[in-house]
């Protein structure tokens, strides 16, 4: 359950009057907004530093918030300042519209899952045992030993196996694009 | 640091704050300013030597209640443009009704008029220095104000500068008001809305520079 307005706008009215608890409820709250929020326009590596110097901002400026109007607003305003401050730093303002910045991300997930389908399609082509092979060593990053361990067959043969299957993978995309 | 961490921290050097903490804040810029601009008027151009007579005059506090009441306008948009995801509209658009009053009154005395009375409702005899002295006397305004809008969170840096010079502007204006022995309507709507425009451009200017945090 995410805490909304009315939940963070009593912690916060709390940690005015110097409640610690409700501050840390307050924070750690807030953490999980913040990082979405970053990590969707900085990227995940970026984020994380975003989203720090917002929580030490909003510790710095705490006493800015005014009772009387909403808090989400309140920290928003805060979120938003930082990001633009971020984006300024990184000389990234006019190159990365703010709210392009979700389709940008969205684009290159589509592009790589499109991709994955592909490298799949043409996987099929190639007998169970070579394929298994294929994706251990190419796609998931397995060492040809450890190939070799699971399948009990010897370094030199996984080795041959492999550059086979890809040569008449090759050979294959090859008669495609002659075909055309 | 780790998130955690940080928070730990963050939650370990809570403390209470104290109610108003903005309006404190504000108040003692405002009050330095005011001060500072005041002394900086005294010891260079001077107060009226007839100003217990113009108090009793009309023009006096034609000048004054215009200026006041863009200031009060100007304390009130600083005040919001100090505080994270607050709109600000309102005050702005309230500035409308001082200025389109004394602009009115501007009219009235402009239509009747034949050119040479027109000239001289609105150069008076102190149109060249009126609105560069009134931005100068902005300046201690100007930094007080500044230094408290630091203080605060601004987040729209260029309106907030610009706020911070209205307030100084107007206010020095207010302060001006002791020197200046014009008095009329045409003068003060041309003149003195010069000189606050202009700090409010100079503030809009430095904003970004000056607020950051």
């Amino acid at each position: 359950m995410i805490p909304q307005e009315a939940e963070y706008r009593s912690w916060m009215l709390a940690a005015l009057a110097g409640d610690a608890a409700a501050y840390r409820m307050l924070l750690q709250g807030l953490t999980r907004h913040l990082r979405g929020y970053y990590a969707k326009r900085l990227g995940a590596a970026a984020a994380e530093d975003a989203m720090q110097e917002t929580l030490i901002a909003i510790h710095a400026k705490r006493a800015t918030y005014d009772p009387a109007r909403p808090f989400t607003a309140w920290v928003y305003g805060i979120a938003r300042y930082k990001l633009v401050d971020e984006y300024r730093r990184t000389k990234r303002a006019a190159a990365v519209p703010l709210d392009d910045a979700g389709d940008l991300f969205g684009a290159d997930e589509a592009e790589a899952a499109s991709a994955r389908r592909d490298v799949e399609k043409l996987l099929a082509r190639l007998p169970q045992a070579k394929r298994d092979l294929v994706r251990a060593i190419k796609l998931d990053g397995h060492s040809i030993a450890e190939a070799a361990a699971r399948t009990g067959m010897s370094e030199t043969s996984v080795k041959v196996t492999v550059h086979r299957a890809l040569k008449s993978l090759g050979e294959e995309l090859g008669d495609n694009h002659a075909d055309r | 640091m780790q998130t955690d961490d940080l928070i730990a921290h963050l939650t370990g050097e809570l403390e209470p704050v104290r109610g108003a903490e903005v309006v404190r804040i504000l108040a003692a810029g405002l009050a330095l300013g005011l001060l500072g601009s005041a002394l900086l008027m005294a010891v260079t151009i001077g107060i009226r030597p007839d100003i217990i007579q113009a108090m009793g005059g009309s023009a006096f506090w034609l000048k004054f209640t215009y200026t006041l009441v863009i200031a009060i306008l100007g304390l009130k948009l600083v005040e919001r443009m100090g505080r994270p995801g607050t709109d600000a509209s309102w005050p702005a658009l309230l500035l409308a009704v001082p200025v389109v009053t004394l602009m009115s009154m501007m009219a009235m005395q402009m239509m009747p008029a034949d050119s040479a009375t027109r000239h001289a409702l609105l150069m008076g005899h102190s149109a060249d220095v009126c609105s560069v002295l009134i931005a100068g006397l902005a300046l201690p305004l100007f930094a007080g104000l500044f230094w408290a809008l630091r203080r605060l969170a601004p987040t729209r840096l260029t309106e907030a500068g610009a706020a911070a010079g209205l307030l100084a502007g107007s206010a020095a204006a207010t302060i001006y008001a002791f020197h200046c022995t014009e008095s009329t309507a045409t003068f003060i709507a041309i003149w003195y809305t010069a000189g606050i425009a202009l700090t409010t451009l100079m503030g809009a200017g430095l904003g970004r520079f000056l607020l950051r945090w």
